[in-house]
């Protein structure tokens, strides 16, 4: 841990996790400190998603805490903590409407209203992610998954949370747009990230490889 | 204006000739419903004829407390018919959606009987039922529409709702699309039917009106007041029915509960 005064970023301590009779996490545990970055790999099915899902309060663990920035997660926390993360899922369901709308929706939230001035970053964004301006005006419905993803990925960076968690963000992604994303996250040094990768050699400037539900992870 | 003509035992009987009409439409084409228009019509008949004996003495009688108690039976009936058909489970949503029926059918209901028509009793029989009834049962369509469509589009759209949760959205604001889209879906009908009532078919309560003798410029006076009365109704009891059934489907983190549902879908 390179920061030894700052509280993890994120935490999973002794994570139980059962969907029916099925175990999909037992004992399962990680940590992150301010600034590092993490993939999180293992076979299909084993709870990689489980694992971000924790982390927003949609999945709640049989046992164990999460904790995000040194607050464990509750149900009393929960809507605080969410402030703090941003989640870009597995093909991500940007809801109706144009593009432009669908990146201002969060705008409207009253925990986000401050950062209304960051959609001056748009251009900027669009531009460095390889995607054309002219997707504003177009229905979210006729995009491609890859431009749903990197859009996805825009319009969580454009909320300015220090702690991200990705879920195959680059699965529907052409070469080089794999390598905008990857340029994107090594250039923040500041953010927290914690990403589901199936390729994880596409993140190769991230070291630390963190399996779930395979050899031990921590 | 002349006085209702009576239909005796004879003459509704021969009503039921009609029906030669229908069932031989279906049994022509052999049209699958022989069993179940047979039983829909005599219920409809046994339904009807207790319920107009019973009227028959709650209008005779006429107290306030038993007019009260009948028009909180049939809110109840239609609370267990809307929990029913939004495939909820009753214990979760039962009590909020009887509130809900309850405001939406008692607050045009006292403003229709007390402010529009100056009755000095709100409860008065001979308008409190037919025009509760009028409001209520408009309000149990409203309300299944606008609740079911508000529970399967949130969860045939979970992953967006997970997503704005995500983003820092509260509950309310989670819900608020699921909302507007229900309320739509529920208020469309009021509204079309506004739009289109006097030129299709002449309503209902203008109807009963003027076969009750009065002039057809009474009826519509009648007319427009249960169309506004029925359009508060059903905006009150979806707003209501909504916004209180999400305090027992959602769990403490904002999710909408499997559990509230009657036939959960398997994740």
């Amino acid at each position: 841990m390179d920061a030894v005064s700052a509280p993890n970023a994120l935490e999973a301590k002794d994570l139980d996790i059962r969907f029916g009779k099925q175990v999909v996490l037992h004992g399962f545990s990680l940590s992150l400190g301010p600034g590092e970055k993490a993939l999180l790999t293992g076979p299909s099915g084993c709870g990689k998603s489980t694992v971000l899902r924790c982390f927003l309060g949609f999945v709640v663990p049989d046992a164990g805490l999460v904790s995000i920035e040194g607050a464990t997660l509750t149900a009393d926390t929960v809507w605080r903590l969410r402030q703090r993360v941003a989640y870009v899922g597995q093909e991500p369901d940007l809801g109706t409407g144009t593009t432009a709308q669908a990146i201002e929706r969060p705008f409207h939230y009253r925990v986000n209203a401050s950062l209304r001035h960051n959609l001056d970053r748009i251009a900027e964004l669009f531009e460095q992610f390889h995607l054309s301006r002219d997707l504003l005006h177009k229905d979210i419905g006729s995009l491609s998954g890859g431009e749903k993803q990197r859009i996805a990925l825009v319009s969580a960076i454009l909320l300015d949370r220090r702690v991200f968690l990705l879920d195959e963000v680059t699965s529907a992604l052409d070469r080089v747009s794999k390598q905008a994303v990857v340029d994107y996250f090594r250039g923040r040094q500041d953010a927290t990230a914690l990403i589901v990768a199936h390729d994880p050699e596409v993140f190769s400037f991230i070291p630390r490889v963190i399996l779930v539900g395979g050899a031990p992870h921590e | 204006m002349n006085e209702i003509i009576d239909i005796g035992a004879w003459q509704l009987a021969a009503a039921y000739l009609l029906l030669a009409f229908p069932f031989g439409i279906i049994l022509w084409y052999r049209v699958p419903m022989l069993g179940e228009t047979v039983v829909a019509l005599v219920r409809m008949t046994v339904q009807l004829l207790l319920v107009g004996l019973y009227l028959q003495v709650i209008f005779q009688l006429n107290i306030l407390w038993l007019n009260a108690a009948w028009l909180l039976v049939m809110v109840v009936v239609a609370d267990a018919s809307i929990v029913r058909s939004c495939n909820l489970k009753l214990m979760r949503i039962a009590l909020p959606v009887f509130l809900a029926l309850a405001a939406g059918t008692a607050v045009p209901l006292t403003l229709f009987t007390g402010l529009i028509l100056r009755r000095p009793n709100v409860l008065d029989a001979q308008y409190a039922i037919p025009i509760g009834g009028m409001i209520l049962g408009n309000c149990l369509r409203a309300d299944i529409v606008g609740i079911r469509t508000f529970y399967e589009s949130i969860r045939t759209t979970e992953k967006a709702f997970l997503q704005s949760l995500a983003e820092g959205a509260s509950l309310a604001e989670a819900i608020r699309p699921y909302a507007r889209k229900a309320s739509q879906a529920a208020l469309a009908p009021t509204v079309a039917t506004m739009a289109t009532i006097g030129l299709v078919a002449l309503p209902g309560m203008m109807t009963g009106v003027i076969l009750g003798g009065a002039s057809p410029a009474t009826a519509i006076k009648y007319q427009i007041a249960i169309m506004i009365s029925i359009f508060s109704g059903t905006a009150i009891t979806v707003a209501l029915g909504i916004r209180l059934t999400t305090r027992t489907s959602f769990t403490p983190y904002g999710l909408l509960d499997p559990t509230v549902f009657r036939n959960q879908s398997k994740k």
